[in-house]
């Protein structure tokens, strides 16, 4: 056996791809991505209320003590927590952060703990233990959900709603109405409001497409690169050892580098996606309609 | 708004018709046989962590948050106050000792004017004792100067009075006119004594 059949097919996606694991007349029911949201999910609903009543205010004995965070996590998640609330929501939304407050949180980690789990090789562990599913192509759990169109897809579609309900709510129908004229005088209406009503529909496809990139582009490079380390590790073993050295050594560096990187890009991304959530809700309310369509562009990338 | 992202979804995953006989597709980009599942459970995983969370979790750690934000703001209130007031009651004590300091000043100018005013009044009592007392004894000198004058010239008078019942009773030689004088002298000195 070579080192070779360690990792998946000679094509880089097939690592970064969704595996299906039950399939009814060709709609998969289980896939990796699947399993790995239920458990994104658990991870939430497990450890986020132990966190939380470890920040929350402690019992009275505590003293002065009781107002900090008890135990590692709880400052970790604490410190993001405060930082998403003081430093990005609040400047932008004001009044109304609290009531936008959980569920922008909920999109941020949701998100965050998707592309982390994305970076944890659940499904190669998995087909090491479970040779049969490996050749077989399926996994119950592995993958990077967030690297799914559908998931990005439907998480803009809720912020969409979010975004315009409360734009809605806000504004009322008719100042929604006027926002979509961008304040120009009524002869431009006639180019204003498609651009406008575009605009509406670009933001969420933006979300969407923006964060499957980023979790696709960055998990390819990363496969490629590894395929590259196996496949020299082979030469190195086999016949030519000369090209096999310099290419794993390169190609491992490069991993561990893009690992890194990577690492990053799952905590940005995760804060992108809902900052513009953020800035597009802030956006659509009586208090920055004078100078709301620059952010736009600024925050845009 | 949902329709056309579900008309965008609808599109892309028509795009990759590539799907692999082996159960995976070639392309990054699933199809919607592939991807309603994970949609679907994505939106419910959500839904169902944001709902949990939102009775669970956030409202604890905002909490905990704005309790904590409320202590600090307090406490620095209290801090400020504290120290407030102990310059107040600072200013308070300086301002009692610099009064403390002249009372004490004023008092001290009161009890020395006192004293130099007895010790004016004692001398000049003293001064006029001093001059009655020279007064009186000036008059004692001047009333015994007057005594003894007066017997001087009664005694004179005597003398002369002798001296002349002398002269009538006898006859006076220069001789005897000598002797006389010297006999008043003697009488008077003898008067005198």
């Amino acid at each position: 056996m070579t080192l070779t059949t360690l990792v998946l097919a000679a094509n880089p996606v097939e690592h970064v791809i969704n595996h299906k694991f039950i399939v009814s007349d060709g709609w998969w029911l289980w896939s990796g991505h699947v399993g790995n949201l239920l458990l994104s999910g658990l991870i939430m609903l497990l450890a986020f209320p132990y966190l939380a009543s470890k920040i929350a205010t402690g019992h009275e004995s505590l003293g002065h003590e009781r107002y900090v965070a008890r135990g590692k996590l709880a400052h970790m998640l604490e410190v993001i927590c405060i930082y998403l609330r003081d430093n990005t929501i609040k400047p932008m939304l004001g009044h109304r952060t609290n009531a936008f407050l959980p569920y922008l949180w909920t999109l941020f980690f949701f998100i965050l703990i998707n592309n982390l789990l994305g970076l944890i090789p659940i499904g190669d562990l998995i087909h090491l233990v479970v040779p049969s599913w490996k050749a077989s192509h399926s996994l119950p759990f592995g993958g990077t959900a967030t690297q799914n169109l559908f998931v990005t897809g439907i998480l803009a579609l809720i912020s969409a709603l979010v975004i315009n309900i409360a734009g809605v709510r806000e504004l009322g129908l008719g100042g929604y109405a006027k926002h979509l004229t961008a304040g120009t005088p009524p002869y431009l209406w006639a180019l204003m409001i498609p651009i406008e009503v575009m605009g509406t529909l670009i933001k969420p496809v933006a979300l969407a497409l923006r964060l499957f990139a980023n979790m696709t582009a960055g998990h390819i490079l990363l496969a490629t690169l590894l395929m590259f380390a196996v496949q020299g590790l082979d030469m190195l073993v086999g016949k030519s050892p000369l090209i096999g050295a310099p290419v794993t050594i390169v190609s491992v560096a490069g991993a561990i580098a893009i690992t890194f990187l990577e690492l990053f890009v799952a905590f940005l991304q995760a804060f992108v996606f809902m900052f513009l959530t953020t800035v597009f809700i802030a956006q659509l309310s009586h208090h920055d309609e004078e100078h709301g369509h620059g952010h736009e562009h600024a925050h845009a990338h | 708004m949902s329709r056309a992202l579900a008309f965008l979804i609808v599109a892309l995953a028509a795009v990759p018709a590539l799907a692999a006989e082996e159960g995976g597709s070639a392309s990054p980009i699933p199809g919607i046989k592939e991807g309603i599942a994970p949609m679907v459970t994505a939106l419910v995983v959500f839904a169902v962590v944001l709902a949990v969370l939102s009775k669970t979790a956030w409202p604890k750690i905002s909490k905990g948050l704005d309790e904590r934000a409320e202590k600090i703001k307090d406490e620095i209130a209290a801090a400020e106050a504290a120290r407030k007031q102990a310059k107040d009651a600072l200013d308070q004590y300086e301002r009692s000792l610099a009064d403390a300091r002249a009372e004490a000043q004023r008092m001290l100018e009161k009890t020395k004017a006192e004293q130099q005013a007895l010790a004016n009044d004692l001398r000049a009592k003293a001064d006029a004792e001093l001059s009655a007392l020279k007064d009186r004894a000036r008059k004692d000198i001047e009333a015994a100067k007057r005594d003894a004058l007066a017997e001087i010239y009664a005694a004179a008078a005597d003398l002369s009075t002798s001296i002349a019942s002398k002269i009538l009773r006898r006859e006076v030689t220069p001789r005897d006119q000598q002797r006389l004088v010297e006999e008043s002298l003697a009488e008077l000195n003898s008067a005198r004594n």
